[in-house]
């Protein structure tokens, strides 16, 4: 690929520190990922394989204990850099009770900018279009402890949005949703992709989730072990079933029908284009 | 026929009564059959949590009546310490509840305030720990924290299985579990269903809702809107929708396929059972 990365993840290992005589465990070992302007990575793996902890290097969250982090040309270890990064490279949380601050919707998503001391004239303006890049221009003067979970998750996304980041680093943002939630919240990352350019690192277990995007990732004991587009992830169920994933039931039942001999094609991940081809 | 375990007749609840009161529950009756897993299911906010609280006392209805086992639990004389015993709860993410420094000790931390002699409490643990696949043995002078998360939500379960409830009731319990530790509770709630405990579970994962309940009861803005078997519950997708729920993947993707006109049953539930239908199509195809 051409031009430079716009996260490169080079030779990472980390450590979490340890209390006492206790061994150190790498949660991250030599892990090398260039992630693009604009790509679409979904990065997976169950609890524990180091996921999160990779996804915390990309804004200085977390910086390695070994190998280096570059994000837009800026080491993230050099603390100087790292607002600059955390400005480049939102972050969602799973929980987003955790990530509300005022007490009225609007506020919230211009607290970071206001804590920036810039101008009223400007912030108002920036928290327009963010909130309606996200479809929360209705709820602007609610209370946001009374908004559901989605619409809690589309708050923080705004706030983070006013910031005019590159990228969004969304950490398991869907875990704690309904099932409709987290789809229109899967949705709307898909949109602000398409729509501004972003790029997104989605960290889910949720497999049915990633077959969209342009590359998954997937890690397994604090390494990288699958990489690719999401066709083919998914031509090795029985890899993805070690890897302690859960098939989509769609997914799996396209594979055995094929097996059995129905012609569908191994491009069908979504329930849209495996019923298109199961009904041919 | 034996009496259902729980039922509640014309339930409501009323949060802050007043000018700025919010009803969450309206006029709820249903009915909880002795040894079934039936599963609540509604969007957050539905009202799901404040009627399971109901189960056990810890709200007492604004009107109407919650019986367990033939019991009021509004009665003045119910003794609610009994009753807490008999239904037991598993909140949400239950893991950020254990304190202790042995996994013993946290499972014991129950019978221990019963007042249970001493060798009733090591049998409960004992026992309540082998149920839960962590055999007590390997697992019961270990620290809790140094468990993975979905062996440590199983210690928080065998801290109430250890009050020998006969309703078990668990709020969204494979949230934030991986594949392998959901599909490992689920293995060991269906174990402790055949032992006979009744299971109640809130839930909006539907996937979860499917592998393991055979009774759905739906929760819209505080009423009860629907019920019925999974088969019967999960073939509607559209009305699902419409309340926020979406029907797990399978019976969605067959609803598309008898959008396209394919003779798929409404009571297809299962991947075997879709298979099957499908292969046959295959066949008939070949044949012609």
């Amino acid at each position: 690929m051409n031009g430079s990365p716009f996260i490169d993840i080079q030779h990472v290992s980390y450590a979490y520190p340890q209390e006492g005589r206790e061994q150190p465990v790498l949660a991250l070992q030599d892990v090398s990922l260039r992630i693009q302007p604009g790509e679409y990575v979904a990065l997976l793996g169950h609890n524990g394989s180091g996921k999160s902890t990779l996804a915390r290097h990309c804004n200085a969250l977390l910086t390695p204990t070994g190998g280096r982090v570059l994000v837009d040309g800026m080491d993230t270890s050099d603390t100087r850099q790292q607002r600059a990064i955390r400005d480049r490279v939102g972050m969602i949380f799973q929980n987003p009770d955790n990530q509300i601050i005022a007490t009225v919707v609007e506020d919230d998503v211009a607290w970071a900018l206001t804590m920036r001391g810039l101008p009223a004239q400007l912030i108002r303006q920036r928290v327009e279009e963010a909130m309606e890049a996200v479809g929360i221009t209705s709820l602007r003067e609610r209370a946001p402890q009374q908004l559901s979970g989605g619409q809690k998750q589309r708050v923080a996304i705004a706030g983070m949005l006013a910031l005019r980041p590159q990228g969004i680093v969304a950490d398991e943002a869907t875990a704690q949703l309904d099932p409709l939630s987290r789809q229109e919240i899967v949705a709307l990352l898909h949109q602000l992709h398409e729509r501004f350019g972003l790029t997104i690192i989605q960290v889910t277990h949720f497999l049915e989730e990633a077959a969209l995007v342009q590359r998954i990732v997937i890690m397994e004991q604090g390494q990288i072990v699958m990489e690719g587009p999401p066709a083919s992830m998914f031509a090795d169920l029985e890899r993805l079933r070690q890897l302690k994933l859960a098939i989509p039931e769609p997914i799996a039942l396209a594979a055995r029908l094929r097996d059995a001999g129905l012609p569908i094609s191994w491009d069908a991940l979504t329930i849209e284009s495996i019923a298109g081809e199961i009904a041919r | 026929m034996t009496e259902p375990i729980i039922v509640t007749e014309h339930l409501t609840h009323i949060y802050a009564p007043g000018p700025q009161q919010k009803i969450a529950l309206n006029d709820i009756n249903l009915e909880i059959e002795r040894g079934d897993c039936t599963a609540i299911i509604g969007v957050t906010g539905s009202g799901k949590s404040t009627l399971v609280q109901h189960f056990n006392g810890l709200l007492r209805p604004t009107s109407g009546r919650v019986l367990v086992n033939g019991i009021d639990i509004n009665a003045k004389r119910t003794d609610l310490k009994t009753l807490r015993q008999q239904v037991g709860m598993l909140f949400q993410f239950p893991e950020a509840q254990l304190f202790e420094h042995t996994v013993f000790a946290d499972v014991a931390f129950g019978p221990r305030r019963m007042k249970l002699d001493k060798r009733e409490v090591r049998r409960r643990v004992q026992h309540a720990l082998d149920t839960v696949g962590l055999p007590h043995r390997e697992f019961a002078a270990r620290s809790p924290f140094g468990l993975s998360g979905g062996q440590m939500r199983r210690v928080a379960l065998a801290g109430v299985l250890a009050m020998l409830p006969s309703v078990l009731v668990l709020d969204e319990p494979g949230t934030g579990l991986d594949a392998e530790g959901r599909e490992e509770f689920y293995y060991y709630l269906r174990h402790i269903q055949q032992e006979g405990v009744t299971i109640v579970l809130v839930s909006h994962d539907m996937a979860e809702v499917a592998s393991l309940a055979n009774w759905l009861c739906v929760l819209h803005q505080g009423s009860l809107v629907m019920q019925g078997s999974p088969r019967h519950i999960f073939a509607q997708g559209d009305q699902l929708r419409k309340w926020g729920l979406a029907a797990p993947p399978l019976s969605e993707l067959l609803a598309l396929l008898r959008q396209r006109g394919l003779p798929i049953p409404e009571e297809t539930l299962t991947m075997d059972e879709a298979f099957d239908l499908l292969r046959q199509g295959v066949s008939q195809r070949e044949t012609r």
